[in-house]
């Protein structure tokens, strides 16, 4: 019936996306994955830069979860996904919760044991290390400031390879998992959008696919195949499953880790070509603290959040990077797929606890950045005090407002939930979509809650598990 | 980009250096055009009421004419405003106007 067909198509190139299609490809499957971005050398943007923001991001970087306050998030949209444009952290999902989801959700196969086995093999494959040596300075002021207060801290591991000189490499999906699989047999398809799944009875036959030549060409394609995995992250997957009459549990309870930050002044040059390693878990899982990416317009947005002049602050940038409070919301949101439009509505609701919780965020981050001997404080709130002393840190309590905050996310995750219970999940404990026996999410759609840390890893590993169960099934 | 939305970006522009200010006003153009249509109407329609509030203004004398400094006052109380979708406006125009201007320039500087 198409213009391709596949034994497995794999719908999305990221973290789930990719491994998927290594997983099967090396299986010996016949594995074609479609990706609605481009395909970018690796090596060809600067990280964080605003040309990297252009080419690899969706809607340069600007889309937002309407609530109040919205909150902004970004995602990549590329070969390879977010794994190209993310800072590359890597912390296993941790075992409390784990358990916990396992009860709620009623998934099986999802003990902190099974979970670490998968874990063990991702970190093999792409080579998760510690930077060796001492750790940047914008990091190590993570690690001083927590240290001088008493509090945990911790530096996370990254999926990065290091030459003997030292140097890292960011082992992206790009670099590692899609190569792998196209040595397997696989083919990539970029510039390809699934504008809707073809359902036959309790079977997906094939996607409807819309692709871009890079000379400006658009061609409509039929793509056949005997299963399908979506794995186009916890917005697009929802979307395409609901573009396609597929509802049941799909979209609803977005979960995310909504994020306020803070410029911090130093007496001295801080760096600003990567990000942090370091993370504070004093707080854990309720709040993290840690550091974001820093070039010199990072920090004059940064800056710019307070509404006071930042001239004087902004000539000193070199001193200054941006750290970051997260927090595990309560509050949850909505994905929905409007009828004739490419984008769909994405929603989420802070409760109040969520604002207090990001409230004590800022003020603990705040206290930690004079502790590692900041001299000045521009938090992310607008008309928000400007501190250099601990004792006017209290005024923030009050300063995180609805209508103050900037907010920002990174992590999406829960739009698809994973597990038996039928009344509380969209697929079962292995992402099979009920009531479609040849239709799988793996990505971080799966994922039933906020993990308080990044998602990466947890969706690394699962996608790993649900491959082994799809294999084992000799399906 | 949109009459009022490209005023809103040439104000907030604080180089004068052309090539920055011509970079950083195709760098706003092509992200308003590449967001989520749904946010982009909205957008869209904030940008024709603001505008025609402040041509408003302008005809009746209340906002000097022509006049940068006068619209950035305009902004900035709209920033701090009870109504949240003005605010996220004028966030969102500053924050792609602020990031893409000193990326420009420290592209420059390099």
């Amino acid at each position: 019936m198409g213009d391709l067909t596949t034994d497995v198509l794999v719908i999305g190139s990221g973290a789930g996306g990719a491994i998927t299609a290594a997983a099967l490809a090396t299986h010996g499957r016949s594995v074609t994955v479609v990706e609605e971005g481009p395909w970018i050398d690796a090596d060809a943007m600067e990280p964080f830069s605003l040309e990297e923001m252009v080419a690899k991001y969706r809607h340069h970087g600007l889309a937002a979860a309407l609530g109040n306050p919205a909150v902004a998030y970004a995602e990549g949209r590329c070969v390879g996904g977010s794994t190209e444009i993310n800072s590359g952290l890597y912390h296993r999902l941790p075992d409390h919760l784990a358990t916990e989801w396992q009860q709620i959700y009623g998934i099986d196969e999802f003990t902190p044991a099974a979970l670490a086995g998968y874990a063990d093999r991702v970190e093999a494959d792409l080579s998760v290390s510690r930077v060796p040596g001492a750790p940047p300075a914008s990091s190590a002021v993570l690690e001083r400031g927590a240290t001088k207060l008493g509090w945990r801290n911790v530096e996370f591991a990254r999926v990065f390879r290091y030459d003997a000189d030292g140097r890292g490499t960011k082992q992206t999906m790009s670099r590692t998992m899609l190569p792998r699989a196209v040595a397997a047999g696989a083919t990539i398809v970029p510039d390809c959008r699934v504008q809707r799944l073809i359902r036959r009875g309790d079977r997906i036959v094939g996607v409807r696919c819309r692709r871009t030549h890079p000379g400006g060409g658009v061609e409509q394609l039929t793509i056949a195949a005997d299963h399908v995995f979506v794995c186009g992250g916890a917005v697009h997957t929802p979307a395409l499953l609901q573009r396609s009459g597929i509802r049941h549990n799909v979209g609803n309870g977005l979960k995310m880790h909504p994020t306020i930050k803070i410029a911090a002044r130093f007496p001295h040059p801080v760096d600003h070509g990567d990000v942090p390693m370091h993370r504070v878990t004093e707080f854990s899982p309720f709040v993290a603290i840690g550091g974001s990416a820093s070039r010199k317009g990072h920090i004059a947005m940064a800056l710019s959040d307070t509404g006071a002049p930042f001239d004087d602050a902004l000539a000193d940038w070199e001193n200054i990077s941006t750290y970051y409070a997260a927090i595990r919301s309560e509050g949850s949101g909505r994905v929905l797929a409007l009828p004739g439009l490419r984008s769909p509505l994405v929603t989420y609701a802070l409760t109040e606890a969520d604002l207090s919780r990001l409230a004590r965020g800022l003020v603990h981050l705040g206290e930690m950045l004079l502790a590692a001997g900041a001299t000045e404080l521009h938090p992310s709130v607008v008309g928000g005090r400007i501190v250099r002393r601990l004792d006017e840190l209290g005024s923030w309590w009050d300063q995180v407002t609805r209508a103050r905050a900037n907010l920002m996310t990174v992590h999406l995750t829960s739009t698809v939930r994973m597990g038996e219970n039928r009344a509380r999940t969209g697929a079962d404990s292995f992402g099979r979509v009920w009531g479609y026996r040849n239709l799988r999410v793996n990505d971080g759609s799966l994922i039933p809650d906020a993990p308080g840390v990044n998602p990466q890893a947890a969706i690394m590993a699962i996608a790993t598990r649900n491959c082994d169960q799809f294999l084992a099934d000799g399906r | 980009m949109l009459w009022f939305e490209r005023e809103v970006v040439g104000s907030l522009i604080a180089s004068p250096d052309q090539s920055v200010r011509s970079s950083v006003e195709s760098f706003v153009d092509g992200s308003l055009r590449d967001m989520p249509e749904h946010l982009r109407a909205g957008v869209i329609g904030e940008t024709v009421l603001l505008g025609t509030y402040v041509a408003a203004l302008r005809a009746t004398g209340r906002l000097p004419s022509g006049d940068g400094e006068a619209l950035l006052h305009q902004l900035d109380s709209w920033e701090t405003s009870r109504i949240g979708v003005l605010r996220t406006y004028v966030r969102m125009m500053k924050s792609l106007v602020v990031f893409a201007e000193n990326e420009y320039a420290s592209e420059d500087a390099a």
